[in-house]
């Protein structure tokens, strides 16, 4: 996909990122990345564009950065974002079949976001909470020790 | 209180004294409530730190009671955690709803509540020393985490952080401290554990001004969370080994590189930043020296790659995060090319140690080159998940059952992980070697950062190497070929096994892509990427070649070839689901149809099978496992029409003969029967039954039961010859037969070679039982009796001997009890009854005088190391004889298969144990008109083992002579899914009631009473109908 056939966004929440940090250079990208996305969701093309102009770090090398890290997505999120823990401890206490049925109750894959918005599920390497397991995020919540039929129940309380 | 606002930290003197009046000072606290606020934030920590200030409010005692929010208090199995200091009480699995309580038992009264507390050997204990899981502990570095508030910079002065770091830094050169710490011995807790000192040196000798220090705080190894422990818990301490590392190599700038995943942990962080800056411990001219240093905190994106130093650096560059080749190291050219140090959290956390005790105090612990403790982070099927920190040189079996307290619901230990996606799985042979970096290397992982998952016998070993490969696989960054491209065609070969569907070659060719992708790879994550892999398959090679020859995974988890995991774990493969269903809707006759499809003995199994199908059971994930042999039984005896024929009787001359009578010849039988074939078998003994007729007694199995069973058998045109010995199987053949089976079994009790073993009163075991079911049994009236052994021989002679009058009897067996391979249940039984076990004891000899048995000499024995099945050997401690008197004894330590008929010129190959060996699809030996199966084939096993194997035979032997070799159709009679809500409701596992003691000592009745109708349909409905789930 390309960066430049987006319609533009304002610009004032980019200013506002751009002006937070001083002196911004190329080693400086990663971190403005994050800013940008708490901003606006996500990653815009047109922002990125606009960031290359005003900060001369090239428009390839923002797209590098932005497509290797996982937590960098170049489209709008749902409203609320599940982290379902894949690591090991999550996987030998049956954590995919948490992962099945959170894919089954909102009839979407992991990586994908449900046509309403209202959640985006993706899954992690690990969330370091290995004695939940097996466990989740919403946001910025963890719930642990999930069994398949707890999972509907939890998602309800987000809709 | 002291105000801290305003306070600047000018000279050690000032450090100091705070530090003094901060421990000196005078409050009138009665009591500290620690609560967990981060990990136990997950399981409602907030709502009771919340309702504990609400209350102490309404009482007026907010100021006697401080309410703490700590980091990770360590007892994670038990979240919600507290302690409450200073009465030192632990409390897990804490509600809002106890606080009250918890106010005016223990911080009014000063007294546990042992309905909070641990519970420990069946005990409560709620005192923080005496919990084993602390107990067990040497938690220096974890000191503070769970006891200071993280985000208060006065706790950790208090606690005499950053006074170490000044006084270093006033009071030592740089090269004092670097050589302090290469004298401490401490090595890199991140993974590979070089040596932190000469990392610095390094760092501090090479050229430049400019230098900088990066605390590696990306900690991607699944199963590892220590280093977010600290962060969250004592961030303090972390600035401060950071701000003596960069002293030491003379960095002026400092990162830590922490993943987005851990907000509390960058909250924490960036809150203690805040505050070290602001009391001048960070920042210019640090405590009024000249020396100046100040920290940024960067967030990692989710790249597990950048872990990796290299890559690390590249991340923080605001490139992609790929690793580049070294040397360069990063010492000599790091971030932006000048020298820099990258440490992990827990390395940082071990400096103020070392500065502060010294190096030579530091080196006191831990091994020959790996000194100090190392944290581990203890997950996966282990009774206390949390941290666990140990000096190095611990041994596995104290880290997971000292202070892991064992594997839940009684299930078997398989492996554990150590070292995440780099490291491999350590068997249960290695439980007793102790850790460190080297030793652990030598059996094939790595320390790693100290992730520990705990594998019991529901894991599957090809499924976590295809875990583990998957995620090295999609974390590649893709830079060198062999990381990107070799875990590629790695893992396309285990997805293949794990469907059933490579080539035995395969597994060499895996090996050797692991050695290249090993070799090839330019960055650690390549380098060790096929660990999982070739420790795997060092260790559990069998389970890779059941899955491609077999096609079976015994833990019963991989999808494509388990459709549920009760049928899969089944030997015989019993559609078990369905005819639960069957059973919970009253259709007995159909369920045992089901069953009858792939096992005929649905009254035996009902009773004494060992049921793998309920270890495997889904249920028991949530509460407990159905009691499907309870079930089975059930249907047997409550189904109207028992005797209904499957198919009509077979007639035509029989082409196959089968010898021995056991579960495995008459399913042989049974089942060439069911496919239209018939068959003779020859019986040496008088009755048929083999082992299940003159083995196991009959107060668990009666005679009538299994007579009815053989019956129905024999029914569909089965003939049967007993008193028919045969010699060699060849005769057979020359008879005319077509097909032979042999299942002659494992009929001779293994001889134990001991002093005294001829005299009369010693019978085997087998000799005992068989006697006794032939009706010649032994008068034990008045008899002391030993047995000799810990498997269901010995229990059910000892069992047997009980009801056969006698006055004393001993079980002598040389483990402890959990060793034991009898039934757990059946232990019970015989205790119950008056049976005494006496375990660690040794036979040595047999005394008598006259030819006759006077006692059993044995000397006591402790355990020693794990041997090769992860079984501790017992061994003999010296001057400890002691004898048993007695008049009888009873050696049951195990059976030989019984092969006689195999044996003639040109006959079937045998194997070094002296079983038939037989290719284990097809049950064909080397001859290829004769197949075998049960005990002569595998030594002494179970009887759905035994069943499993006359089936597999029957298929074959139909194939031989011509036929398709098609079992019947067994799915698709019930798809009715079950109420999600009356699962909910479902009734605990139902327990089978057992006649009283008394009437057991009477006579031979059987003990196990069955259930009702109303208990079994409560017990059927629990079945979730896992088969369903992916229709």
């Amino acid at each position: 996909m390309g960066l430049t056939k987006e319609a533009s966004l304002d610009t004032e929440r980019l200013n506002q990122v751009l002006e937070s940090i001083p002196g911004i250079s190329a080693t400086d990208l990663v971190p403005v990345l994050q800013k940008i996305q708490e901003a606006y969701g996500y990653l815009p093309a047109s922002v990125l564009m606009n960031v290359s102009n005003r900060t001369g770090i090239p428009a390839s090398r923002i797209y590098g950065v932005a497509t290797f890290y996982e937590q960098f997505h170049l489209q709008p999120h749902g409203r609320h974002t599940i982290r379902c823990c894949r690591g090991t401890a999550c996987h030998v206490k049956g954590g995919r079949h948490v992962i099945k049925a959170v894919s089954q109750t909102l009839g979407i894959k992991p990586g994908q976001t449900t046509e309403d918005m209202q959640f985006t599920f993706e899954t992690v390497a690990c969330l370091g909470t290995c004695f939940l397991a097996p466990a989740m995020m919403i946001n910025n919540d963890y719930y642990g020790h999930l069994t398949t039929r707890k999972i509907k129940s939890i998602l309800e309380t987000y809709t | 209180m002291i105000q801290m606002s305003g306070i600047k930290i000018e000279s050690l003197r000032d450090i100091e004294q705070l530090q003094q009046q901060l421990a000196g000072e005078k409050s009138d606290c009665i009591a500290r409530v620690l609560i967990c606020m981060t990990g136990c934030r997950a399981l409602g920590a907030q709502a009771i730190s919340a309702r504990f200030r609400e209350r102490l409010r309404g009482l007026g005692l907010e100021k006697q009671v401080v309410v703490v929010e700590t980091g990770c208090i360590g007892m994670c199995a038990r979240a919600p955690v507290m302690l409450i200091e200073p009465y030192e009480y632990l409390y897990g699995g804490v509600t809002p709803e106890d606080v009250d309580e918890i106010i005016t038992e223990t911080i009014q009264r000063g007294k546990p509540m042992e309905r909070l507390a641990v519970i420990q050997d069946g005990k409560p204990v709620a005192r923080f020393g005496e919990i084993d899981f602390y107990s067990k502990q040497k938690r220096l570095v974890l000191e503070n985490c769970g006891r200071i508030d993280p985000k208060c910079i006065e706790d950790a002065v208090e606690r005499c952080t950053y006074v170490t770091a000044i006084k270093a830094l006033t009071q030592k050169t740089p090269q004092q401290i670097i050589d302090e710490v290469t004298e401490s011995g401490l090595r890199g807790r991140g993974g590979a554990g070089f040596p932190t000192g000469v990392k610095w040196n390094a760092c501090r000798k090479s050229p430049g001004d400019e230098k900088y220090l990066i605390c590696n705080a990306d900690e991607g190894d699944p199963g590892a969370f220590m280093d977010r422990a600290l962060l969250e818990g004592d961030p303090h301490r972390i600035i401060e080994g950071m701000i003596i590392a960069a002293y030491a190599i003379g960095a002026n700038q400092g990162f830590i590189y922490v993943r987005a995943e851990y907000p509390i942990a960058v909250e924490h962080v960036n809150i203690a930043l805040e505050q070290a800056r602001a009391l001048g411990l960070l920042g210019p001219n640090i405590a009024g020296s000249d020396f100046s240093f100040d920290i940024e905190v960067r967030m990692g994106a989710g790249a597990f790659v950048c872990g990796e130093e290299t890559a690390l650096i590249a991340s923080l560059e605001g490139r992609r995060g790929m690793p580049k080749p070294r040397p360069p190291f990063p010492v000599q050219q790091g971030y932006l090319g000048k020298p820099t140090v990258i440490n992990n959290v827990e390395t940082f956390a071990n400096v103020p140690l070392i500065i502060r005790n010294g190096a030579k105090s530091y080196s006191k612990i831990g091994t020959e080159k790996s000194k100090g403790t190392k944290i581990f982070a203890l997950a996966g099927k282990v009774n206390n998940t949390g941290l666990a920190e140990v000096p190095m040189g611990a041994t596995l079996r104290e880290i997971i059952f000292g202070i892991g307290g064992g594997i839940p619901k009684g299930r078997k230990f398989k492996a554990a992980q150590l070292g995440g996606p780099s490291g491999g799985c350590i068997p249960a042979a290695y439980l007793d070697s102790e850790i460190d970096y080297d030793s652990i290397q030598e059996i094939g992982a790595i320390m790693g950062s100290g992730g520990l998952i705990i594998m019991d016998e529901n894991t599957c070993m090809v499924d976590v190497a295809k875990y583990f490969l998957e995620f090295v696989q999609s974390e590649s960054c893709g830079k060198c070929t062999p990381c990107r491209a070799g875990t590629r065609k790695m893992l396309a070969i285990l997805d293949r096994i794990s469907r059933g569907n490579a080539d035995i070659a395969e597994l060499d060719e895996l090996e050797r892509l692991g050695q290249h992708v090993k070799e090839g790879s330019l960055c650690g994550l390549g380098q060790t990427a096929p660990n999982p892999v070739l420790s795997t398959l060092r260790y559990f090679r069998q389970e890779y070649e059941e899955h491609i020859v077999l096609k079976t995974c015994r833990a019963s988890v991989c999808e494509g070839l388990v459709r549920v995991p009760c049928q899969h774990s089944c030997p015989a493969g019993v559609n078990v689901p369905e005819y639960l269903a069957l059973a919970a809707e009253g259709r007995l006759n159909e369920a045992a149809e089901i069953i009858r499809r792939r096992n005929p003995f649905v009254s035996v199994c009902g009773r004494v099978c060992d049921h793998p199908c309920e270890r495997h059971c889904r249920r028991a994930e949530i509460d407990q496992p159905l009691a499907i042999r309870t079930l089975k039984r059930y249907i047997a005896d409550y189904m109207p029409d028992y005797d209904r024929l499957m198919v009509r009787p077979v007639s035509q001359e029989a082409e196959t003969a089968i010898i021995g009578s056991g579960p495995a010849g008459l399913s042989c039988a049974y089942f060439l029967a069911l496919m239209g074939r018939s068959s003779v078998i020859f019986e040496g003994q008088p009755i048929p039954g083999g082992m299940l007729a003159l083995g196991i007694p009959e107060f668990r199995l009666p005679k009538q039961v299994l007579e009815k069973e053989i019956d129905f058998i024999l029914s569909h045109g089965v003939e049967l010859r007993v008193n028919s010995r045969i010699e060699n199987a060849q005769e057979l053949m020359k008879q005319g037969f077509k097909a032979i089976f042999i299942g002659t079994g494992a009929q001779q009790g293994k001889k134990i070679d001991i002093e005294g073993i001829e005299q009369d009163g010693v019978v085997d075991s087998l000799e005992f039982l068989r006697d006794r079911a032939l009706g010649k049994g032994m008068d034990c009236h008045g008899k002391a009796m030993v047995v000799l052994g810990g498997g269901n021989a010995a229990v059910d002679a000892a069992r047997s001997a009980i009801r056969l009058g006698a006055e004393e009897v001993t079980i002598l067996y040389r483990r402890t009890r959990e060793e034991m391979p009898a039934y757990e249940e059946e232990i019970e039984g015989a205790i119950s009854e008056g049976v005494e076990l006496v375990t660690l004891g040794i036979p040595k000899s047999i005394v008598g005088s006259k030819n006759a048995v006077t006692g059993v000499e044995y000397v006591r024995a402790e355990l020693g190391k794990a041997e090769a099945d992860g079984r501790r050997r017992p061994i003999p401690i010296e001057g400890s004889e002691t004898t048993i008197a007695c008049d009888l004894v009873i050696p049951a330590i195990g059976q030989t298969p019984s092969v006689e008929p195999a044996r003639f010129e040109n006959g079937p190959e045998l194997t070094k144990w002296g079983t038939i060996k037989v290719d284990p699809v097809t049950m064909s030996t080397s001859v290829i008109e004769i197949f075998a199966g049960g005990d002569c084939v595998t030594g002494p096993a179970s009887v759905i083992d035994a069943i499993a194997a006359g089936q597999k035979a029957a298929v074959s032997i139909d194939r031989l002579l011509g036929g398709s070799g098609e079992l019947p159709q067994d799915t698709g009679f019930s798809c009715v899914r079950p109420d999600k809500e009356m699962l909910e409701q479902a009734p605990p596992r139902l327990e089978e009631e057992v006649i009283p003691v008394e009437q057991c000592k009477r006579g031979f009745a059987e003990v196990v009473l069955g259930i009702d109708r109303e208990q079994a349909l409560a017990e059927a409905g629990r079945c979730l109908r896992c088969d369903l789930e992916n229709q």
